[in-house]
């Protein structure tokens, strides 16, 4: 069941407040897919406070080092549909949210589950996330 | 970075890998942990040996992408626990993607005898043969191939397709097996199976020739 929207706008908002584009239908998360060209950004957002509270500054953090052609985010338990869209694009790894995905002219390159985000603080997230964005997207 | 909860355990809301003294090893994110049990939501269990792989290979696998969940919530009791540790902090050996084959000039490929590239799995060309049924469209046949450059560098591609140009193609009974020429390079010598078990269904790959199996492209659910 979805959290009251008074509780996760601010959740929201601290990502699209760093630029990144929502995306709360299938059809907007078909768009965004079908654009092949440069390097994507998908991030999958998330209430739980052990994980996402991390990942979001984290990922703001890292913005501000790498400027991927376009980055967007989908709300897990709240825009199902968009969610469900968006994993549709990655059928052969398990649902995680928070969690982060790298794409490459239309290709995953590099997934950051949410194991790898829960527990750490974001300027680790974030390094960790500059790291994986210019091996994978930058430099191939 | 500490819990979000101070009324939990430590590990709360950590994913953690649990081993046991049994043969069970478990995946799942840590609700709480007590002396009588450790609690795990969106959990996953692997017995050693299961699918062929041991449960080091299991916590590997699971270390790059995560675990399909199998249970909502599970106590393990403590009197098995043997460890408990952070997926997180598993490091999972990186899968390199193959390096193309130099062929030189003078050795143009030969040509392959199709039926030794691949084999289905009774149980595979079961299925393929009732999801082409299912969609009813003249000359469909299973393409399978391989893409570089993905999250792990190689993973396996398997989709309902026509013939296009170029393609080898594998006749299976009564449906075609496709395949691009670059693509038979990596899938000689592969099975592919249709398995269904406590974990799902879903085809899987066998390939003889690979030192290492990814998580990512082994097995596609439907």
């Amino acid at each position: 069941m979805p959290y009251p929207e008074e509780l996760v706008r601010p959740m929201r908002l601290e990502l699209t407040s760093a630029g990144v584009k929502e995306l709360k239908t299938a059809a907007e998360v078909d768009t965004f897919m079908a654009e092949k060209t440069g390097t994507a950004v998908l991030i999958v957002n998330s209430v739980c406070g052990c994980a996402a509270g991390g990942a979001r500054p984290g990922i703001k953090l890292a913005l501000q080092s790498i400027k991927p052609t376009r980055v967007a985010t989908v709300f897990a338990g709240q825009d199902t549909e968009a969610v469900a869209k968006v994993r549709s694009y990655m059928s052969d790894i398990p649902p995680s949210s928070p969690s982060i995905a790298v794409f490459k002219d239309g290709e995953l390159v590099h997934f950051v589950p949410r194991h790898m985000i829960e527990g750490r603080d974001p300027k680790t997230i974030a390094s960790e996330l500059v790291k994986a964005f210019e091996a994978n997207a930058v430099a191939k | 970075m500490g819990t979000f909860h101070s009324d939990k355990s430590v590990l709360h809301g950590i994913t953690v890998v649990v081993n046991t003294n049994g043969p069970k090893v478990y995946v799942g994110r840590c609700d709480d942990e007590d002396d009588v049990a450790v609690i795990l939501k969106d959990a996953d269990v692997h017995e050693d040996g299961q699918n062929g792989k041991s449960k080091a290979q299991y916590v590997e696998r699971a270390a790059k992408f995560g675990v399909w969940k199998k249970f909502d919530h599970i106590a393990i009791p403590r009197s098995e626990v043997t460890s408990i540790s952070r997926l997180g902090d598993v490091k999972p050996e990186p899968v390199k993607a193959p390096e193309p084959p130099k062929v030189l000039a003078a050795e143009a490929p030969k040509p392959a005898d199709p039926k030794t590239i691949i084999a289905l799995t009774e149980n595979a060309q079961v299925e393929v043969r009732r999801l082409i049924a299912e969609q009813n469209k003249p000359g469909l046949g299973l393409r399978l191939g391989v893409k570089g450059g993905g999250c792990s560098g190689f993973s396996y591609k398997l989709e309902f397709d026509q013939k296009k140009e170029g393609d080898i193609v594998i006749p299976v009974t009564d449906f075609n097996v496709y395949l691009d020429r670059k693509s038979t390079i990596y899938l000689r010598g592969i099975s592919l199976d249709f398995q269904t078990g406590l974990q799902g269904k879903g085809f899987v790959f066998n390939n003889p020739n690979a030192t290492n199996t990814c998580g990512c492209g082994e097995s596609f659910s439907v």
